[in-house]
């Protein structure tokens, strides 16, 4: 278990992270979302000792990272994918890893076997895709067999087989009792595999908790209804407090809950085609929740006067 | 310890541009001193005269065994890696003496492999021409110095490593200090009052730890080994109190 306690690091006079707590459990793929500048990457250094927090702590299982023996084996990371010389092969670069360790040579070609490269161990990293160097990365995580995984934009450059294969091994880590932090822009991604999500902006906690509380809390929901009577539907539906909103098919139905639609059809003989209730996706919740702890926020691609920029 | 080691020496030895220096280093200045020994000497006696000519070299080994130390500071900034090295050896104290050992390694067994090397050539060349060869006179402390020299240089320039963090300023710092600059600095001060500031100056001093011959000009070699070794001893210090506290 990851215990993350009133962390606080400045940067000169920014604050980059502002007095942040939160759990990561074992056993579940928690998913560590901000907008860009909100304190991701530097709460993920902090946690492993790269930078010095001002205040709090970061504790793994009760320890803090730099108390850890063999490190590796309770933590594994991947930072950045970028983070290899160009000049030295896949193999080699594990290997100084494994050196640390001491753990055999074996354990090297296990790893690359499991990220897919023993094809590509005596490859220069320099020669490496984006989403090769990601892979290579994720084999330094999973080198040690640690108890906790933390990943920093791990699907970031990979094909789709590649994303899905990164998804399963999130997975399978949590399924065996692991600790997973994953960041990642990629939502939809990230709800297929996460079970918590953490929000953060402006280096403070917006959420914490089960991803069906977060996007209960901020995700839109609606009725999708589809029926041959459906302005009389709708009327009846307004007159009740529900607002329309008209599509090609039938028509969305807000405020109002699928029960209460379905009873006021079955009382007036109305037939529906469909009653279904939506959700909105997690970006659409994301970015409900982070609106205003945006700090880089782009202008629309087409201006005001409807001509391209 | 042992293993933080050998990963950094393991690191350092598995890059191109550490073999090509390393090649420059070594191996061109043991070509040039056989050439020199094969055409510039008729035979006589070869003792001294040969250990001067192999420390004729040793700055210029030094110097390019100081990049070898920049290099092995900094090389892990410009590629990133300095945050793995960190998450798996998270104590920095033990990473810095890791690497403070390797730079020191890689310098006495270059110069161990460069003065060996231009030890047989000398003894198989004057076989060949019927001179006996041995150490006289000053011979011993000279290589001796030559270690001491490349040794120090190499910390220089591993601690100008730390304290710059980039790969081009420590390497320009580590080149144009010795060569240049601490020339004109001390030079200026000799001309501007009638003291001969020059002769402090702490890498010329160094450089003067591999001569045969003491001239009076110079330091006593137990002077000028403190007054070099105690320059870079402060480079030292702030570059590892740096790498201590610095966020990677």
């Amino acid at each position: 278990m990851i215990v993350v306690d009133r962390l606080t690091k400045t940067y000169g006079a920014k604050k980059a992270v502002d007095d942040l707590s939160f759990t990561v459990s074992p056993g579940r793929v928690t998913g560590f979302l901000g907008p860009n500048g909100s304190g991701k990457s530097t709460t993920m250094r902090c946690m492993l000792g790269l930078d010095a927090a001002d205040i709090g702590s970061v504790t793994f299982d009760g320890k803090r990272y730099s108390e850890l023996d063999q490190p590796l084996t309770h933590v594994g990371s991947l930072l950045d994918a970028g983070d290899a010389h160009k000049g030295r092969s896949a193999r080699n670069h594990l290997r100084w890893i494994a050196m640390t360790h001491g753990f055999p040579e074996s354990r090297v070609d296990e790893v690359l076997h499991q990220v897919g490269m023993s094809e590509v161990a005596k490859t220069k990293v320099g020669k490496f895709s984006l989403g090769m160097r990601q892979r290579l990365g994720l084999a330094v995580a999973l080198l040690g067999n640690p108890q906790t995984v933390i990943l920093d934009e791990p699907a970031n450059g990979l094909d789709p087989e590649g994303i899905r294969w990164t998804r399963e091994v999130m997975r399978s880590l949590a399924d065996a009792g692991r600790s997973v932090l994953v960041s990642s822009h990629q939502l939809v991604e990230l709800s297929m595999v996460a079970d918590d999500l953490i929000v953060i902006g402006q280096g403070k906690l917006i959420s914490a908790g089960p991803i069906s509380q977060f996007m209960s809390q901020h995700a839109k929901t609606w009725v999708r209804v589809v029926s041959p009577q459906f302005d009389a539907l709708a009327a009846l539906v307004i007159a009740q407090g529900g607002t329309v909103e008209r599509t090609n098919e039938g028509g969305d139905f807000h405020a109002v809950t699928a029960i209460q639609i379905g009873e006021i059809a079955a009382a007036n003989n109305i037939v529906l085609y469909e009653l279904s209730p939506q959700t909105g996706s997690l970006e659409e919740a994301f970015l409900d929740a982070t609106d205003a702890s945006v700090e880089f926020r782009g202008e629309s691609a087409v201006s005001h006067n409807g001509r391209g920029q | 310890m042992l293993r933080t080691f050998r990963s950094e020496l393991f690191k350092m030895t598995t890059t191109r541009a550490t073999k090509v220096l390393l090649g420059f280093a070594v191996l061109l200045p043991v070509v040039i001193y056989v050439l020199t020994l094969i055409y510039g000497f008729d035979g006589g006696e070869m003792g001294s005269p040969a250990v001067v000519n192999i420390a004729s070299g040793a700055p210029l080994v030094a110097l390019l065994l100081g990049v070898i130390g920049v290099m092995c500071a900094t090389q892990e900034y410009s590629q990133g890696t300095i945050r793995i090295t960190l998450v798996a050896t998270p104590n920095r104290q033990r990473v810095y003496f890791a690497k403070l050992l390797t730079t020191l390694y890689i310098a006495v067994f270059s110069t161990a492999v460069l003065i060996g090397l231009s030890l047989i050539a000398t003894v198989i060349v004057l076989k060949v021409r019927g001179v006996q060869f041995e150490l006289i006179g000053n011979d011993a402390r000279v290589l001796l110095s030559f270690f001491v020299l490349t040794a120090v240089v190499a910390l220089f320039g591993f601690s100008l490593g730390l304290i710059f963090k980039s790969g081009p300023g420590a390497i320009s710092a580590t080149l144009l200090w010795p060569t240049i600059a601490e020339s004109m600095v001390f030079g200026l001060l000799s001309a501007a009052t009638t003291h001969n500031f020059f002769r402090w100056a702490p890498i010329q001093n160094g450089f003067q730890l591999v001569s045969e011959f003491r001239f009076d000009d110079y330091n006593s070699w137990n002077v000028s080994a403190l007054l070099f070794a105690g320059f870079v001893a402060v480079f030292a210090v702030v570059g590892a109190s740096l790498f201590m506290k610095r966020d990677a």
